[in-house]
């Protein structure tokens, strides 16, 4: 965009003198421009490949290799022309990115590859276009991941890790059972004594053989109560130890706590503890049976052990609106078909169809094709349409299965993607604030014709707080006002130009100060006033006398080229949100980063 | 059963008309314009031909068919002035250049119109300047329409400004302009009556000639 819109700034210059006869005050002087080179065709040599381009291109993004001095070092004498031992693929879309402004991510590269050819001239990857940003994060992430997971399994062969305390070892060997022996042994215990459990439940309700003084058969459970009993408490004991034992050893309790895993825990365990603690009352030993029920959620505790079980919780979670499409649907077939066939039913005798919900079992063991037959149509009508709902259950049913697996694989990974999205949107904008966008040049001229139009109208730019500020003091009578800081961020980038403006005055200002005034208080304004210089203070100052401006014009393009070379301002140890903070910011690191990549 | 299979079947339909608009877009950008040789500019305007280069470079470079619509050219133009809306102005400006009004600026158009502000005499700067401020082209600058492109120009400025726009500065603005240009009080300012009050105006001919080293 910028290499585009910055070809018009001529234009825009010239139109500007469509303002003069409106102007009621005199403009202030032009930007000397300093004589670049002839504009002429650079060869560049990238292992062979010849590239062709003008040298303006090159150097409209002056803070790269190839826009910098720093081609020089590649410059080869007797050829006349810069040659590149790297790879020619990659340096076309390098050298895109400075004819279009627009950096393109191939998608047959390898991502290392191209990523240390941008470190090689200089581009950072923030500023890939819109289209091969997300393809280029995601290569990058798996990539990334890749690293991460050879390192683990590096990491994990060693079985000496200095430095943890106690609690984090043993959090590790509750995640990892695999790190110690120790770990693998409570791990292949609790799996047993899980599995023990639910088997005891299981066969508690098996029928054991009956004693002699009772009719019916007694179940396993009863007849060897105290064993069971004993079994339960044992394994209950365990699982009691093993949850403190985690809530003990967990980096975050409360996250712990909030955990699905921890919940099951807690569900598994609790029914025990309740039957303890109440009594054998009448009234609630049908609560407490009913209790005894969530002790089968002991089996979900096997999902720690079992990887394959959490991608199935999680897919359920994640494809729960198609789920629940799939079970609307068959809400509205159940309830049409349950209808027609009560109300065709309706004539024959001792029908069982008693009621519409009556009709709503036989149409569900009819449209999943089960048929008990516990309940059929005796009328030609009733059949007529119970054959048409077993064949419609085929469809109804069949149908949204496929579609709700390839559903499921595609909303699984869109809204992967759209979290991505909006956590790489974040980074980067951050990262686009520092890339420079234009040359100086482009921003000195740019800055000039915006002055001009205050000239032009007699009012000055200002940003959100000042003009509040400003509107504020109206009533009072109120001093002359410092300048206050940066304009608010425009969507359009060029912000960072008519931050600039106000760089130059707050040049001897240490770069918190300024930001600091920016929060509005007009306690902190007064006292930056002091410190700048008084020149750019008062707005009387700028309006009346055209010569004060003057020098300080002039000096401008010599304060810029100081900005670039070597600030004597304190380096910013915290990036703050100002855009002054970043334009400082983005100076600083222009100069670091050609060198430290 | 048959909402499943109707929401199947919504879905695809919805993918058609994206497909056709596209297919519309295409065929609005095939329409493309050459300008006229590099000699023949180089003989009507005051650049020379690397000056004409350079700037086709750029100009194809925004509008690769060769011409500027209207709302590419507001479009452009805001870019500049991020803190308040441009278009009007820009709206004007793109009268002035579009001489032949017909809603679109041609490369030629473009050149010309350049090589009047940078290059031409002060007579010829002061000409396109009654000319755009002169919107309906009657020959006459009356207060309304110069209360418009007072208007535009501080629109420009946007909203946060020191100090606050209160009141309606443009009028006053447009008042003064007119006490300065209006000779003869007859309500309106002709071509002869701006020229003269431009000449005679120290600041305004400095400024004039403030733009010369653009390009």
């Amino acid at each position: 965009m910028a290499a585009g819109v910055a070809a018009w700034l001529p234009f825009a210059r010239a139109a500007a003198i469509g303002w003069m006869p409106v102007a009621s005050a005199p403009m202030p002087p032009p930007p000397r421009d300093k004589k670049r080179g002839q504009d002429g065709l650079i060869i560049l040599n990238v292992s062979g490949t010849r590239f062709q381009t003008w040298r303006n291109t090159l150097e409209r993004y002056p803070d790269t290799l190839l826009g910098s001095t720093e081609r020089d070092f590649f410059f080869h004498e007797e050829t006349n022309e810069y040659f590149f031992d790297r790879d020619p693929d990659i340096f076309r879309h390098i050298l895109n990115f400075y004819r279009t402004g627009k950096l393109h991510y191939p998608r047959h590269e390898c991502i290392s590859a191209y990523d240390e050819e941008l470190a090689f001239f200089g581009i950072i990857p923030e500023i890939i276009g819109d289209c091969c940003y997300e393809e280029y994060k995601d290569r990058r992430r798996e990539n990334a991941e890749r690293i991460q997971d050879d390192e683990e399994n590096d990491n994990n062969n060693d079985l000496v890790m200095p430095d943890l305390s106690f609690r984090e070892s043993m959090w590790r060997a509750f995640e990892n059972p695999h790190t110690s022996t120790m770990a693998l042994v409570f791990y292949y215990v609790t799996g047993f004594f899980i599995a023990v459990s639910v088997m005891a439940n299981v066969v508690e309700t098996v029928p054991c053989g009956s004693s002699l003084n009772r009719a019916k058969e007694l179940s396993c459970g009863e007849r060897y109560a105290l064993a069971f009993f004993c079994l339960d408490t044992a394994c209950v004991m365990i699982f009691t130890v093993e949850y403190l034992l985690r809530l003990i050893a967990a980096p975050s309790r409360y996250k712990f706590v909030k955990s699905v895993m921890s919940i099951i825990d807690v569900v598994a365990i609790m029914p025990y503890y309740i039957g303890l603690v109440m009594t054998d009352n009448e009234d609630v030993s049908g609560a407490f049976v009913t209790l005894r029920v969530f002790r089968v959620f002991r089996i979900f505790k096997f999902s720690r052990h079992s990887a394959g079980l959490r991608i199935l919780g999680y897919t359920l979670k994640s494809c729960a609106s198609e789920l629940g499409f799939l079970l609307f649907s068959l809400t509205m077939a159940i309830i049409i078909f349950a209808t027609v066939m009560f109300y065709a039913e309706k004539g024959s005798s001792a029908s069982k169809f008693t009621s519409i919900p009556a009709a709503f079992w036989y149409t569900i063991v009819t449209m999943t094709t089960l048929g008990y037959g516990d309940m059929v149509p005796k009328t030609i009508m009733g059949k007529i349409f119970g054959s048409i709902c077993s064949l419609s259950g085929v469809l109804v049913i069949a149908l949204p299965v496929p579609v709700i697996v390839s559903n499921f694989s595609r909303i699984y990974h869109q809204s992967q993607r759209a979290e991505k999205r909006r956590a790489q949107k974040a980074s980067k904008e951050a990262g686009q604030a520092l890339v420079c966008k234009a040359n100086p040049t482009f921003e000195t001229q740019h800055h000039h014709l915006l002055h001009c139009l205050e000239k032009t109208t007699n009012h000055e730019f200002v940003d959100e707080q000042t003009y509040e500020t400003s509107c504020m003091e109206v009533s009072l009578a109120k001093p002359s006002m410092s300048r206050s800081s940066s304009m608010s961020s425009s969507p359009h980038g060029l912000s960072s130009c008519c931050t600039r403006r106000n760089k130059r005055k707050s040049f001897n200002v240490p770069n918190s100060n300024m930001a600091g005034g920016r929060r509005g208080s007009i306690q902190e304004l007064s006292t930056i006033q002091i410190r700048e210089r008084p020149l750019s203070n008062s707005r009387s100052s700028l309006n009346a006398k055209f010569e004060e401006t003057v020098p300080l014009n002039s000096e401008e393009p010599s304060y810029i080229t100081a900005a670039v070379i070597s600030m004597p301002t304190p380096p910013v140890t915290t990036p703050e949100g100002g855009d002054l903070a970043s334009s400082h910011d983005f100076l600083q690191s222009n100069i670091v980063r050609v060198s430290a990549l | 059963m048959g909402a499943v299979v109707g929401t199947l079947t919504m879905q695809t339909r919805q993918r058609q008309p994206s497909r056709d608009k596209i297919d519309d877009e295409l065929e609005m950008t095939m329409v493309c314009h050459r300008p006229e040789g590099l000699e023949q500019l180089e003989a009507q305007t005051n650049f020379s031909k690397q000056e004409l280069q350079v700037l086709y470079r750029g100009f194809k470079n925004e509008c690769p068919s060769g011409v500027v619509n209207e709302e590419t050219f507001k479009h452009i133009y805001a870019q500049f002035f991020p803190h308040g809306d441009a278009s009007t102005y820009a709206h004007y400006l793109f009268n002035a250049f579009d001489t032949r009004n017909n809603g679109s600026i041609k490369f030629e158009d473009f050149v010309m119109g350049l090589s009047t502000l940078l290059r031409g005499t002060v007579r010829d700067k002061l000409e396109w300047t009654f000319h755009l401020y002169d919107i309906n082209k009657d020959g006459f600058i009356n207060k309304e329409e110069m209360t418009e492109i007072v208007r535009a120009i501080y629109d420009m400025m946007g909203k946060y400004t020191y100090p606050a726009l209160k009141g309606d500065v443009p009028k006053a603005h447009v008042d003064a302009f007119f006490e300065k240009m209006d000779k003869n009080k007859d309500g309106v300012v002709t071509l002869e009556e701006f020229v003269l009050a431009c000449q005679e105006d120290e600041n305004m001919m400095r400024s004039m000639q403030l733009f010369e080293n653009v390009m």
